[in-house]
């Protein structure tokens, strides 16, 4: 185990806090927390993608990254008006 | 433990901590403007330091490009976020200001 699967790891930590603000808050907490849990999960890939030297691995974390920008501009142009 | 290492494990270890104390002030802070401040930290300062260890662990390599591609998005996508955020918020909480205006 090097630093950077050690680094993932305390991510992947912070993650709890962030989730318990999703479970617990509003919605508009939740989205600002799925936003920053969206931000950790793309370094968390990309960490675990060098800690396991996994070339192959580094695309998941551009291909989630394309995708949660996308998912978190949807989520509030809806909750801005109509849920 | 060469000099190089110890770089790349101080820069992960600040990134680790930057991320733990944003999501603990994501968790504490009341209102979503309040905790919109917290996201900066993950979103912009977090992903150019892991881009930084990476890119002296592996030195210029297809690794570290696609590294820097994902967290391009990331720091792209960050402050369209927070706005998005904040003006969803606003509008639900006041309304359209625009439609005010007329």
């Amino acid at each position: 185990m090097n630093g950077f699967v050690i680094a993932a790891i305390a991510m992947l930590a912070a993650i709890i806090p962030c989730g318990i603000a999703v479970v617990r808050g509003k919605v508009m907490d939740a989205l600002v927390a799925y936003e920053a849990i969206s931000a950790i999960v793309v370094m968390v890939l990309i960490l675990l993608a060098e800690g396991f030297k996994r070339s192959g691995e580094f695309e998941l974390g551009v291909l989630l990254a394309v995708l949660l920008f996308g998912s978190g501009l949807v989520f509030a142009r809806f909750l801005e008006r109509w849920l | 433990m060469s000099p190089r290492e110890i770089i790349v494990y101080l820069l992960l270890g600040l990134a680790a901590l930057i991320v733990l104390a944003s999501s603990a002030g994501i968790l504490v802070m009341r209102d979503p403007y309040q905790k919109l401040h917290y996201v900066s930290p993950v979103a912009v300062v977090a992903p150019v330091v892991v881009g930084l260890a990476v890119l002296i662990q592996s030195g210029f390599t297809e690794d570290s490009a696609q590294t820097w591609l994902a967290l391009v998005f990331v720091l792209a996508g960050g402050p369209v976020l927070t706005h998005a955020t904040i003006r969803a918020a606003r509008i639900r909480a006041e309304g359209d200001w625009r439609a005010r205006r007329r």
